[in-house]
């Protein structure tokens, strides 16, 4: 080749390098990766204070995961070198001015590495914020977010859509046990944060789960089918459990206590089980012995027992139970003093308590000489909704509802018109002053004052402020009290001593743990919170089940307080993409009876849904779940870090439990991507993508194909395919393993099923992408795959070769396989008789005689069967 | 188009020749026999049959030569550390990616001393045993691409670069090679992957590229500033170019003027001359205007207040007050300059040509860019001016290239300098330079917080 340039004769040398031909292919081929020696020294270096040994050429992060010390990362890919981008697994090294990234940094013999200093700790908090701050998406979907109880709600409508209701109340009991009920009288703060509200109208939730729990309470009525249990049932663990008050709270506590195997009896002070949801909630909107009697008995079905009339302070005392060898003591004896108004004139005769009076009508029994009177409520809960519309039940002449703040802040707003159509007259923003009463001391007015909207309080909603010079009156027979209740506590102290109550006459009880200042005695439900609604009351209880249960299998405070916070925590989430593609179905809305009708009656006003509107309702739900939960790096460092919200620390926004978005200390601009569900076994949803490069390299390095990069530039870049086109219009050859590196949702694979696939072997270049890129390693042991009727013992590729391989330091395939001959030598395998890949003969390395001969027949031992040698023992080896 | 400013007659000018000041350079600076004629390759000659390697590596070293990219470190330490690897091919690369927008003293070395690059690229190659050595050069600089492929083409064909530099039977392969790109390349692994024909972004250092470079193979990365001083160093010897400038980093640096100044333009001064000398040079501020700050660095440098105009141009010095040599550039801003408005500009293109890779540099200058949009529309929080700085602290302490921990300089520089100011934004809601239309009338009432 020299000899052919001419050249000044004084320049001409003998000794000349090749000219350097400068391609890309070339230059991988020519140049030799580092390969690293089969043994190399061990290193030993100091970790967390403790000594730990490496091999010489490890990373740090290698040397710390050999050795079990957790370092966080999000970009690191075991199969590929580090990378560096996410910035998680810096550490201290001794010396360093800046803390190194342990994924990169090799590990050197005496080094001091601390992987949990404030510092290095700090740095990955204010890394998270800064990825949550551009996370425009969310681990739970917003309904299960605000669900009190975080019910799997795209879990259930999913089962309803598919007509398996059973299924559908199992999934529903996982977090609450009682669908019916609930689908009854829960206000549903799920379906204001719906989703499909963008599309056209939030979802019918409630009445969904209701209709699949009235499918179970029907089987178990007519046919005796066991209601559904959501989990396992637990072996018997011989522990008993008494659990104080039979309402939700403690109802809920109580069954999954049972399901995890403790002996569980529940004491009631009334004659039958169900507290408030029994004596609160009148029977038009609950009916007693059809939902709520059957709902409870999945309790006793499953072991429990009910202990009525037995009243806390006046039957037995908390050291009666302990005493009598209960192991463990769940107070939840909700919330039963009606609050005073505090004026003048409140101790006239006819100004009555709303829940005594509700207890009366709930029994079915007419409060007397409440028919021909003008009643007055005072309150804007579910309990004066319930008392203004049984009193219209009970003949009332004239019922007037009073509230003080507006009706969108009301927490019965939902309920206001149906009240209103039976004939209740509300009036808002207005306050009592005064009762005034005859000389007998008889009611027959009360005085009010108009409200103005004042600043926020701590609820979030506007202070009501007096205006002066604005009293009204109106006359009345009858005032009905519904301002609030707060909790019983005469009991506390003799035999009952231990137990605190808080300044704002609660029970004093851990919002995490549940547990009280008295061993074994824990606290649960409107006891501890103050009057809430029916379901934020059964997430407490179920919540103080699962600390009962860890507190009965011995483990300490920390260990509970830990998992109770990492089972309900949920990362904030920001503005959300609009769906833009669905088809508009407006929402199946149950009917009701005519106003004029029920106004009369007790009877259960509203018609359940016929089987078919249940199904089309459950279908309407988006599904906009994340697919990725429970298997998100991101989600389980930012719980560890606390970057995201706990939900069970009522400090959180105000006891929302809901931490908001503006607490990201970073919270600015963020990017909305369009997800892409165009590739038949991919979904790319780029709004959960943080860029860490996983799935780019995966896919470049390992696989070959190069769908992905870091495209664009800046704040905008994004890890995507070229254009942000179709994974469809890439090389992509649907391994999967882009998916399976990702270490959020940002890739999910799609479920398919494929039996299995055809092999057109008359075409197959023994290339080996489908080998190496097979996530599953299904192409090495299926019976029916490409190549698997021949011995994996003597391949047509070199299999064993391949799996021996280190996969960090090579590149491509085809690097790997130029030794491939020394290699199979030197590990003692015959290399005889059988075909050898077909690869050029400028890679064909050392590779001579055998390997040359079998080059011009490559599909001869791949057809053969039989004769060949090695078919036989294929067969043999594959069993 | 490139003025270059009147310099003191005693300065020596090792990088820019005795090439007559003004506008336009009298002779052609890509005529191989001029630049001969005027000393040109006498210093390779003397590398290669006097002092060999070793010696041209340790007159480097005793020159105290540092590297002119901007974090300066020793040249003859990356020198060392590349001959030291075991590993058979070696390269050397002269960046020729002038990033900043407002600089312009590579192009115009690279323009009017093509030679000196060349000749010191192949000094450096010969040194340290390479035998591929590239020329990477910003595609846009179409003038500075011709005179340098003009200039391998000439130096090849008289022998002094290609298979055998000068009869010695040692190759240096020289190529020009342009690179087209964003601001990110300048930095040098960046280089190296755009070189490779990847994406640009940066690699962890360590490896630095002396180990692991182009092609995973040690590789010698220098500016072409750098280079350039080279001849020069093994003509003159150690002793004379370390006489000249501050003797922690003696030599030259180029620096570009502009600005607010009278007449903008290219000096090249010893290192160690005060920011003030600098200015002179280009006859002050403008119209009489007083100094307020001076951005040294380029986009990612620092602004320094007219009462640190004293500060000498060192590595050092100018690290110690919060900028960096960087381009070389010095941008002057006079009264009329709002800080904040001026370095949440800064802040935000330096935010814009982050490549992406780590979470810090990709969301947290924007983040940062983001407050100081705040401060400077007057919607301000209180806590604004602690989440800066704790922000900034925490991006430099993750950072992974020098891009990202210096892109935090304009914005910390400007609490540091200028704190009176950015108060006024947050607190009073008021610009004083009157430049920032601060909408946020709540500004003023959170005057009492802070």
């Amino acid at each position: 080749m020299a000899d052919l340039i001419s050249r000044p004769a004084d320049l001409v040398s003998t000794a000349r390098p090749e000219p350097l031909v400068d391609s890309l292919a070339e230059r991988l081929l020519r140049t030799q990766a580092p390969q690293r020696p089969q043994s190399t020294p061990v290193i030993r270096l100091e970790v967390d204070g403790r000594v730990v040994e490496g091999r010489e050429g490890q990373t740090i992060l290698e040397v710390c995961r050999d050795n079990g010390i957790e370092i966080p990362t999000l970009c690191y890919e075991p199969k590929l070198p580090g990378f560096g981008a996410c910035r998680m697994c810096v550490v201290d090294v001794a010396g360093e001015e800046h803390p190194p990234i342990s994924c990169s940094r090799l590990a050197e013999a005496g080094m001091l590495v601390q992987t949990q200093t404030e510092e290095v700790r700090r740095l990955r908090r204010t890394n998270l914020e800064l990825i949550f701050s551009d996370h425009n998406a969310y681990c739970l979907p917003p309904c299960q977010n605000k669900c009190p109880s975080h019910i799997d709600i795209p879990g259930f409508l999913k089962a309803n859509a598919e007509g398996e209701f059973r299924e559908s109340a199992r999934i529903f009991k996982r977090t609450i046990p009682f669908p019916s009920i609930l689908g009854r009288v829960c206000p549903a703060p799920c379906e204001e944060h719906c989703r499909r509200d963008e599309v056209d109208e939030a979802i019918a939730i409630r009445d969904s789960h209701r209709y699949a729990g009235d499918q179970v309470i029907l089987a178990m009525r007519e046919q005796d089918v066991d209601p559904p249990v959501p989990f396992e049932l637990q072996p018997k663990s011989g522990k008993r459990v008494a659990v104080i008050g039979s309402g939700p709270a403690g109802a809920s506590a109580a069954y999954y206590l049972l399901i995890a195997g403790h002996d569980v009896t529940i004491y009631e002070r009334d004659a039958a089980p169900g507290g408030m949801l029994r004596y609160g909630i009148p029977e038009y909107r609950l009916p007693k012995e059809r939902i709520l009697d059957p709902e409870y008995e999945s309790i006793t079905r499953l072991g429990g027992r009910f202990a009525c009339n037995q009243a806390l302070g006046r039957d037995f005392s908390l050291d009666d139970l302990q005493n009598q060898g209960y192991d463990a003591v769940v107070v939840a004896i909700g919330c039963y003093d009606t609050n005073k108004l505090g004026i003048p004139g409140e101790d006239a005769e006819g100004v009555i308590d709303g829940l005594e009076y509700l207890k009366i009508a709930t029994l079915g029994l007419t409060y007397p000489g409440h028919a021909g009177t003008r009643v007055v409520v005072i309150g804007g809960g579910f309990t004066s909704m319930d008392c203004s519309r049984t009193s219209v039940r009970q003949g009332a002449s004239e019922v007037t509802l009073v509230y003080r703040r507006d009706m969108k802040d009301m927490p019965a707003s939902g309920e206001v018109h149906e009240a209103i159509e039976e004939g209740v007259t509300t009036i808002f923003q207005a306050g009592p002053t005064r009762v005034i009463a005859n000389a007998e001391g008889k009611v027959t007015g009360v005085e009010f004052i108009r409200m103005q909207l004042g600043a926020a309080d701590a609820s979030g909603r506007r202070r009501p402020e007096p205006a002066p010079g604005t009293e009204f009156t109106i006359e009345c027979d009858r005032v009905l009290l519904a301002i609030g209740q707060g909790p019983d506590l005469s009991w506390i102290g003799g035999d009952s001593d231990g137990v605190e109550a808080t300044k704002y006459k609660r029970l004093k009880a851990d919002a995490v743990t549940f547990v009280t200042p008295r061993p074994g005695v824990f606290g649960a439900g409107d006891v501890r919170n103050g009057a809430q609604t029916v379901v934020a009351a059964i997430a407490d209880g179920r919540r103080a089940s699962y600390a009962v249960d860890a507190f009965l299998k011995g483990m300490d405070l920390g260990e509970i307080r830990t998992r109770q916070t990492l089972a309900e925590p949920q990362p904030e989430f920001l503005s959300i993409v609009p769906f833009t593609s669905e088809v508009k179905a407006p929402r199946n809305r149950l009917r009701s009876m005519p106003a004029e009708e029920r106004r009369l009656n007790y009877v259960e006003y509203e018609i359940p849904y016929t089987p078919s509107e249940a199904v089309a309702e459950s279908t309407r739900c988006l599904q906009c779940t994340c697919e990725a939960i429970g298997f998100c790096d991101l989600r389980r460092l930012g719980i560890e870090y606390g970057t995201t919200l706990k939900t069970l620390e009522p400090q959180n926004n105000r006891g929302a439990g809901f931490r908001s978005v503006t607490e990201n200390r970073f919270t600015g601009s963020n990017h909305d991507y369009i997800r892409d569900d165009s590739h038949a076994f991919i979904l790319r949803e780029p709004s959960r993508c943080i860029d860490c490069g996983r799935c780019a390299n995966v896919c470049a390095e390992v696989v070959g194909a190069a769908c992905y990069d870091f495209m664009r530039i800046g704040f905008d870049t994004l890890v995507t395919t070229p254009l942000d086109m179709s994974l469809n219009d890439t090389p992509c050859v649907s391994c999967g393993r882009c998916a399976e590196t990702c270490p959020t949702g940002a890739l999910m694979p799609k479920p398919r099923i494929l039996e299995k696939y055809e092999v057109d072997e008359s075409r197959c270049i023994l290339c080996g992408i489908c080998v190496d890129a097979c996530p599953y390693d299904a192409l090495r042991c299926g019976p029916d795959f490409e190549l698997a009727h021949v011995s994996r013992e003597e391949p047509m590729i070199d299999l064993i070769a391949i799996a021996a391989v280190d996969r960090e330091t090579e590149m491509t395939y085809v690097r790997r396989e130029r030794d491939w001959l020394e290699r199979a030598i030197a590990s003692g395998r015959d290399v005889g008789p059988r075909q050898l890949p077909v690869l050029p003969s400028s890679l064909a390395g050392g590779a001579s005689g055998n390997g040359s001969g079998g080059a011009g027949h490559p599909h001869n031992g791949h057809n053969g069967h039989g004769p060949a040698g090695g078919g036989a023992a294929g067969h043999a080896h594959n069993r | 188009m490139t003025t270059i400013l009147q310099t003191s007659a005693d300065w020596p000018r090792p990088l820019l020749g005795e090439a007559p000041v003004g506008p336009a350079p009298a002779a052609d600076p890509a005529d191989l026999d001029a630049a001969v004629r005027a000393g040109a390759f006498v210093g390779l000659t003397r590398a290669l049959r006097d002092l060999g390697a070793t010696l041209t590596t340790a007159t480097l070293a005793e020159s105290g030569l540092r590297g002119r990219g901007g974090a300066g470190f020793p040249a003859a330490q990356k020198w060392r550390a590349v001959a030291a690897t075991p590993d058979g091919v070696r390269y050397a690369v002269a960046n020729g990616f002038e990033a900043d927008p407002a600089g312009g003293t590579n192009r115009h070395l690279m323009t009017a001393r093509p030679y000196a690059i060349v000749e010191g690229l192949a000094i450096a190659a010969l040194s340290v045993g390479a035998e591929e050595a590239i020329l990477a050069v910003r595609a846009e600089y179409a003038d500075a691409v011709a005179v340098l492929e003009f200039a391998v083409a000439a130096a090849e064909e008289a022998g002094y670069v290609g298979e055998d530099v000068l009869g010695s039977r040692r190759a240096v392969r020289m190529t020009v090679r342009t690179v087209q790109g964003a601001y990110m390349l300048g930095e040098e692994t960046v280089l190296l992957k755009a070189l490779e024909g990847r994406r640009g972004q940066p690699e962890q250092r360590p490896p630095y590229p002396s180990e692991r470079g182009l092609w995973g193979r040690p590789t010698l990365v220098h500016n072409v500033a750098t280079l350039a001083a080279v001849p020069w160093i093994v003509v003159h010897g150690a002793d004379a170019y370390r006489a000249i400038g501050d003797p922690e980093a003696p030599g030259t640096v180029l620096v570009q003027v502009s600005g607010a100044v009278a007449t903008p333009g290219i000096a090249e001064v010893p290192t160690g001359t005060s920011l003030a000398e600098i200015v002179g040079l280009a006859g002050g501020v403008a119209n009489g205007r007083p100094l307020k700050a001076v951005l040294v660095g380029g986009p990612s440098g620092g602004l320094l207040p007219a009462d640190l105009a004293s500060t000498p141009y060192t590595f050092g010095a100018l690290r110690a007050a919060g900028a960096h040599v960087g381009s070389g550039s010095v941008v002057v801003a006079d009264d009329r300059t709002c800080i904040v408005d001026l370095a949440r500009l800064l802040t935000r293109y330096c935010a814009d040509e982050a490549c992406g890779k780590t979470i810090p540099c990709r969301i947290g200058l924007r983040r940062m860019y983001e407050i100081g949009e705040r401060i400077a529309t007057g919607l301000a929080r209180p806590t604004d001016a602690q989440l800066l700085a704790d922000l900034g602290a925490d991006i430099v302490g993750s950072a992974l290239c020098d891009h990202e921990r210096l892109a935090t300089g304009p914005l910390e520089t400007a609490m540091r300098y200028f704190r009176p100011e950015i108060d006024d934004h947050i607190l009073r809601g008021v610009c004083p330079a009157g430049v920032c239309a601060l909408v946020g009338v709540a500004a003023a009432g959170t005057a009492h917080g802070g």
